[in-house]
């Protein structure tokens, strides 16, 4: 059982400011359970794409510093995304790619959760394998069960109230964070 | 048969200039068939991060409109392109991200021939980036190149140190292969249309 205050952060992939995903996002502390603190995470939107070149010459983007250092700082991270062109919208990814450059990359033993919603059928579900897969190259751990696909989302995320009108998925949310915070204590290293 | 030139686009996915994949790319003219024309895409480096409000407001950005003309008139494109995090870097995911949002009659992937290639210091050799590549240019209809794959291992055994120059005569033969093989798959997409 989750005995401590847990503070996550959560990271959308999307910068669309009517994303389904946003909605999803958004909808997190509502729906997690007493002890976990579900926040946004700093903003990636600015991020030049990644170049070796750049990197070496001016060092860091501030604002990658700034996303690392608040997923150094979290006790885990949940990635709401949609999936673009069947795999990781590239946006996200160089997000990724960039903090993974830093010194004491800061994905390296964080608990992650992931979650996608998307108009079809499958609900995301491709882009959370790939994420997946890079997480494993990042040494994250990331919560196996409940997965969260929320798939013909239109008809179950209000996009005028910013709500999830589907209480079944509602539902699978709340268990996935009751999961997350669990996974939490278990894998967290101990201080 | 007097075929004319195959002109075939090359993208590279790192914007490092010391990149393996950069000098394997800058390989390739040399070892293509004589009926292949080479020729480098133009740069994606400087594209925003995808964001859906900035297309609606703004529209494409010049630098994904350029990159998207070129692929549109190649008769195929090969992608040379190494692996971050075991998967695309994030720029050139960026870069589809972008021409993927064209009409439908502007799609520069659809039912264009895609070979992939990738060099990496490990012993994969950027293998999990392709398999994602694939399956990402799968949902834009792309016509990915099955074999020979090109995927160059322990890359920093076979480049000149110096030179950045592809030294490996087994690497060598194999993209020669590849690049004979993409010359006869390109051209009986073109010869259906």
């Amino acid at each position: 059982m989750p005995g401590k205050n847990l503070s996550v952060i959560s990271i959308c992939g999307s910068l669309r400011s009517g994303s389904y995903n946003g909605i999803v996002q958004r909808a997190l502390p509502a729906l997690a359970p007493e002890g976990l603190m579900v926040r946004p995470a700093p903003s990636f939107s600015q991020f030049p794409l990644y170049n070796a070149d750049v990197q070496a010459a001016s060092g860091f983007p501030a604002a990658v510093n700034v996303l690392a250092d608040a997923i150094r700082a979290a006790d885990g991270v949940i990635i709401v995304s949609p999936e673009y062109n069947f795999s990781i919208p590239g946006g996200l990814k160089n997000a990724i790619d960039w903090v993974s450059r830093l010194p004491n990359q800061p994905f390296a033993g964080r608990p992650i959760a992931l979650q996608s919603a998307s108009p079809g059928p499958l609900g995301g579900a491709r882009v959370q394998y790939d994420l997946r897969r890079a997480m494993v190259f990042l040494d994250a751990f990331v919560l196996n069960k409940p997965e969260i696909f929320i798939g013909s989302c239109a008809s179950k995320l209000d996009e005028k109230t910013g709500e999830i009108k589907d209480e079944t998925t509602r539902n699978l949310i709340k268990q996935q964070l009751a999961a997350f915070a669990t996974f939490i204590d278990r894998v967290a290293v101990k201080a | 048969m007097a075929d004319k030139q195959l002109d075939v686009l090359v993208i590279c996915g790192s914007l490092r200039k010391g990149s393996y994949n950069a000098a394997l790319a800058r390989s390739l003219p040399a070892l293509a068939p004589s009926g292949m024309t080479l020729r480098a895409a133009p740069s994606f480096a400087g594209l925003a991060v995808y964001n859906y409000d900035e297309h609606q407001a703004s529209g494409i950005p010049q630098v994904a409109l350029a990159w998207a003309d070129a692929i549109r008139a190649a008769d195929g494109v090969i992608i040379v392109s190494p692996e971050y995090n075991w998967s695309i870097p994030g720029g050139l995911k960026n870069a589809i991200d972008w021409a993927s949002r064209l009409k439908d009659q502007d799609q520069p992937f659809a039912g264009k021939p895609v070979a992939l290639q990738s060099a990496a210091t490990g012993l994969l050799g950027g293998s999990r980036m392709q398999y994602h590549l694939r399956q990402s240019l799968t949902s834009i209809d792309a016509l990915m190149f099955p074999r020979p794959e090109v995927i160059v291992t322990f890359a920093a055994k076979k480049f000149d140190a110096a030179t950045l120059e592809l030294t490996d005569q087994p690497t060598r033969d194999m993209i020669k292969l590849q690049l004979a093989g993409f010359e006869k798959f390109a051209r009986m997409v073109a010869a259906k249309g």
